[in-house]
């Protein structure tokens, strides 16, 4: 077993463009489910609406990458509206059920057979990533760095791009709840009558945060697929919003440092566990007392396993994170 | 001494302008600042409420009484838009709030608290009262980026704020989340929260619920310190001592209608109410002994 | 200390369990079931003209048939979104393959010259799988009547509403009872057709026995769910929108369960999967499936009777109208939980085997069903259980209706569309009350 490859690929994975985007998305979950308590189960999608914004922009009206981003905004606000408008006033788990739902619908849509022009079916859309290739300083060939944060010029560039994204988001983030309109969030989270009775418009501040977190979920999907050079269709499934919640959950809810840490975390476990995993079956099934437990193929599935169970003793056992603190728990009104 | 003086003259005022009001259910105030007509909600064929005719009089603590499920609560909730009436109109400072929604009615000045406390528990204290506040501007969420754009304003909120809690003695617990405080000072700290928003009209659901006795009395001083500040109250309550010592009206509820109103000597000595507290057949049997 | 203590438990415990799943699931690994049999290929793919460029576009959800030359059943598929369906036949053999063309999305049909029968003889097995192919063309006013499709659409409509109808009961009374909208929901109708094709196929015992027992143990999983995790969570107090994001991990983890055991090949049951369909005027359907249609209907209404009836049907509606009403008429709260985990587990599996037959059984089977569970039940009136069997019928209605309107692989749409259209105008749904919404 090659534990140094493993260790090696673990400690690049912290600060990887996997947990960049993961880290914009969950700053963005955080915003509508951690501060204002809005169950958004389709981050995917607003993901997908940068992503589908910046292919669609360069691959078919040939103007560049700012038009892209405008266009993702308008395709955000658009699905902000469509999913807030008939739930943000009804109990939280409706939010859930209709924005995993349009999630899911976004997906069929496009990767359908049907609207293949427009959104490339299931391949995707492909080389649209030129004019923000050209802005790279870098030389996309060459390698950068030492092992293990060893990057090609493009990978650095993207990376270079997605974490100061991080950081801008953080901050403003942190900016926002520091301000009167965190507190009128954060006490919708705890209570929306009571908020309501001091004459906040309680919906429109919900849909305030519903698109704001989603904007910035879409350019999570921008940086993923400027890193992959393409979008793709099944890059947006429900899971990968899940997925997101469970980093920000480990990282803690509610918290900047958590929406970051959080995701960096989730990515180093996750290839830890997927290399560790790899290594023990490379040249046979894992035994335990003579018994095959875990197969080369099946690898996959127990590292997605493993996630599902961690999201359920991370709700349960520490809901405030890893990092959080006690007091708050006690507040929890448990 | 001033602030007795204070108080005994605006009491003195209220009861006055009272005085000549007829002690019957739906009758007309001199200078009503809220005023019902004709508001009934249905819950699946009951009733809830019923209100035919409903005034209160500006500048006076007006108390909201009746047995449980008597549609107090309900009225309260009608009134402020948390609820929708099936049919009704209804106006504040001549105001029509039928198609007024909940967090406006704040907004015009009337502002209401909740029978169990909604004290955001994980907000400090402080923050909870500025929370209250209206016309910030830094509640809009560009402005929340810049906060030179709101930090004067957050100030002047703040100072508020802290007088505030000041006179409702939370001054100590400024910083402490609320989920902290007791069900007494929680109880305060909503009422308090709710002056942030400079109302003119106070409706308190149940002020007195989960308070131990010690903190009763300076909630009642408070409540009578409203008046003073020259707002007008309107509360729902069981504790009939409470009623009897600050209200200068009392408005009694039963079955979602108002069966009797009244000044507090009025309304104790009211057959109706009796009745009504003590149920029909109790109340005939109470009634009949007394006759034997 | 002590809270900490019982946590570490608690942690210890619950990777025992999953270690434990692991070592019990593993043994006969059907994901390594021998790939080598015969099978035949088929694919479907749309000749579409794009711009001059004729591209060869995969046409899913088409039904496809293996019979043997004398018109024996073999096996049946659905077209997969990319146009294939693999059908295993027992041997290189001479075989005949109908594709169903009321079965083909609407604006597509077989383009001129294209055979829906195929024969196959035993010789053109080159290798252990055969491939046919059949070419479809958009548009064209040719093929089954628009009469002739509506009647179809209307019956296979009717077959998945029921399905849906069973698999929801459960889902509405959960939430009615608990509050919980538990995302792994679907995930226990999987369970129904999983352990169905255990005991069908892997132990080879007949469905007409294994069935039973089958949702038996469905409503054993309602029950473990409820009492290792929900009931603690409740007692725990953990609000209710923790224990939502919780049934999603669990969703998750055991979605990925059956993938790490099943893999990830759809298979079908072996009895009855064979099966040819007899035509009744203008639709076809299976004896199979009428029959599952009759017993789901049977099955609602007997559901339906019992909560109407029943002195627990009667206490199930008290919890779900008002759970501090009922308990403080005496009415065991707790109880009544289980019972609805235990009944709502048992029809979800029911649902599964089903549904098992119907299609195919696959790890993923049920989490496709669960937003159209989900629109059932919103459509229905949430927490309503009666609410669950109309919404979650029109929804199956709806679904295949749509088809003929919209493309196959969008058929879901309009139900998500109906959702929210339901939550705008009436959000409690059409049974719902109003104040359970707020």
């Amino acid at each position: 077993m090659d534990i140094i490859k493993i260790l090696e690929n673990t400690i690049s994975a912290f600060f990887g463009i996997d947990a960049a985007y993961f880290a914009l998305a969950a700053i963005g979950l955080n915003i509508q489910f951690g501060y204002t308590g809005l169950l958004n189960f389709g981050q995917s999608a607003f993901m997908a609406c940068g992503a589908y914004g910046l292919g669609m922009t360069s691959q078919y009206f040939g103007v560049g990458m700012w038009w892209g981003i405008l266009i993702g905004l308008a395709l955000v606000i658009i699905l902000g509206l469509l999913v807030g408008i008939p739930t943000l006033r009804l109990r939280a788990d409706y939010l859930a059920i209709v924005t995993i739902a349009t999630a899911e619908i976004v997906r069929l849509v496009v990767r359908s057979v049907r609207f293949k022009e427009y959104f490339g079916g299931s391949d995707g859309i492909n080389s649209f990533s030129s004019s923000f290739r050209d802005l790279s300083p870098f030389d996309p060939g060459a390698q950068y760095g030492v092992r293990p944060f060893q990057y090609s010029g493009y990978s650095l560039w993207t990376m270079i791009v997605g974490w100061s994204l991080v950081i801008i988001f953080s901050f403003l983030v942190y900016l926002l709840m520091k301000s009167p309109w965190g507190r009128v969030v954060k006490a919708i989270r705890e209570d929306e009558d009571a908020v309501r009775s001091l004459g906040k418009n309680v919906y429109s501040y919900k849909m305030q945060s519903l698109i704001i977190g989603g904007v910035v979920g879409m350019f999570s999907g921008m940086i993923f697929a400027l890193d992959r050079g393409s979008v793709q269709p099944d890059n947006y499934s429900r899971d990968v919003t899940f997925y997101v919640l469970t980093a920000l959950v480990l990282g803690g809810v509610a918290r900047v440092s958590g929406s970051v840490i959080g995701p960096m975390m989730f990515w180093g476990l996750y290839v830890f566990s997927d290399n560790f995993l790899r290594e023990l079956t490379k040249d046979r099934p894992f035994e335990m007392f003579g018994i095959g437990i875990i197969q080369k193929s099946q690898v996959g599935p127990v590292n997605y396993m493993l996630i599902g169970l961690g999201l359920m003793l991370l709700m349960t056992f520490r809901p405030q994170g890893i990092f959080g603190s006690k007091e708050e728990m006690a507040l929890d009104g448990r | 001494m001033d602030a007795e003086r204070t108080y005994t003259e605006l009491a003195q005022r209220a009861r006055a302008a009272l005085a000549s009001v007829n002690a019957s259910p739906g009758v007309a105030k001199p200078d009503p600042i809220l005023l019902a007509e004709n508001v009934r909600r249905n819950f699946g064929g009951v009733t809830a409420v019923d209100v035919q005719h409903l005034e209160v009089q500006r500048g006076s603590i007006t108390a909201l009484i009746g047995p449980n499920g008597a549609g107090k609560t309900t009225l309260f909730n009608l009134l402020t838009g948390f609820d929708t009436p099936d049919n009704g109109e209804w106006m504040f400072d001549s105001k029509n709030l039928k198609k007024v929604v909940a967090h406006k009615t704040a907004s015009l000045g009337m502002v209401r608290t909740f029978q169990l406390t909604k004290s955001l528990t994980k907000l400090s204290v402080i923050e909870n009262m500025k929370l209250g506040a209206t016309h910030q501007m830094g509640e809009k969420w560009w402005n929340g980026l810049l906060p030179f754009r709101y930090r004067k304003q957050e100030s002047m909120i703040e100072r508020r704020a802290d007088e505030l809690l000041k006179r409702f003695k939370l001054d100590h617990m400024r910083d402490q989340y609320a989920g902290t405080l007791s069900g007494g000072q929680r109880k305060l700290l909503e009422m308090a929260r709710a002056l942030m928003t400079n109302p003119r009209l106070v409706m308190l659901d149940e002020p007195m619920a989960g308070v131990n006795p010690a903190l009763k009395q300076s909630l009642n001083e408070h409540i009578r310190g409203l008046r003073d500040d020259g707002m007008t109250v309107l509360f729902v309550e069981h504790d009939m001592d409470m009623v009897h010592d600050i209200s200068d009206w009392v408005v009694v509820m039963a079955e979602g209608r108002i069966i009797a109103e009244g000044t507090p000597e009025q309304i104790s000595s009211n057959p109706a109410v009796i009745e009504a507290y003590l149920g029909t057949h109790q109340g005939k049997s109470l009634l009949e002994e007394e006759n034997a | 200390m002590n809270n900490s203590k019982s946590r570490c438990f608690a942690v210890a415990r619950a990777f025992a369990v999953v270690v434990g799943a692991l070592i019990m699931f593993s043994a006969p690994g059907v994901a390594n079931a021998a790939e080598s049999e015969n099978s035949i290929v088929i694919s479907v793919l749309d000749q579409a003209n794009n711009n001059g460029v004729s591209e060869k576009i995969p046409v899913a959800g088409v039904k496809v048939s293996v019979t043997n030359p004398a018109g024996l059943a073999i096996g049946e598929g659905v077209t997969d979104s990319a146009g294939l369906a693999t059908i295993p036949v027992p041997a290189k053999d001479d075989y005949v393959v109908t594709l169903d063309v009321a079965s083909l999305p609407s604006g597509v049909t077989l383009i001129e010259g294209t055979k829906t029968v195929v024969n196959i003889v035993k010789d053109s097995f080159t290798t252990n799988s055969k491939r046919v192919t059949f070419f479809a063309g958009t548009a064209g006013e040719s093929g089954a009547s628009l009469f002739d499709r509506v009647a179809q659409r209307l019956v296979d409509g009717i077959r998945l509403g029921l399905i849906i109808a069973i698999c929801s009961v459960g889902l509405s009374l959960i939430f009615g009872t608990t509050g919980l909208t538990n995302f792994a929901h679907g995930e226990m109708v999987t369970f129904g057709g999983l352990i169905a094709f255990w005991f069908n196929v892997l132990l080879g015992i007949p469905l007409l026995i294994a069935a039973p027992l089958v949702i038996a143990l469905g409503g054993v999983l309602g029950l473990a769910m409820n009492g290792i995790i929900f009931a603690k969570l409740r007692k725990r107090g953990i609000g209710l929108i923790s224990q939502l994001v919780v049934s999603v991990g669990l969703s998750i983890m055991l979605r990925n369960m059956y993938l790490y055991q099943f893999g990830g090949r759809t298979r079908p049951l072996d009895d009855f999967s064979l099966q040819v369909a007899k035509s009744f005027g203008p639709v076809s359907i299976t004896m199979r499936d009428l029959t599952t249609a009759i017993i789901s209907l049977v099955v609602l209404l007997g559901v339906a009777t019992f909560l109407q009836r029943s002195r627990t049907g009667k206490a199930i509606r008290a919890v779900s109208d008002n759970p501090s009403l009922a308990s403080s008429t005496g009415i065991d709260t707790q109880k009544i939980i289980r019972v609805v985990w235990f009944a709502g587990g048992a029809l979800a599996a029911m649902g599964g085997v089903f549904r098992g037959l119907d299609e195919q059984v696959g790890f993923e089977m049920g989490s496709g069903l669960i937003f159209l569970m989900f629109a059932g039940i919103t459509l229905g009136g949430l927490g309503s259980a009666y609410g669950a069997l109309i919404g979650g019928f029109f929804v199956g209605l709806l679904v295949e209706l749509a088809s003929l309107v919209v493309p196959a692989e969008l058929k879901n749409a309009p139900a998500l569309l109906i959702l929210i259209i339901v939550l705008v105008v009436r959000p409690q749904g059409i049974l719902g009350r109003k104040q359970r919404v707020g």
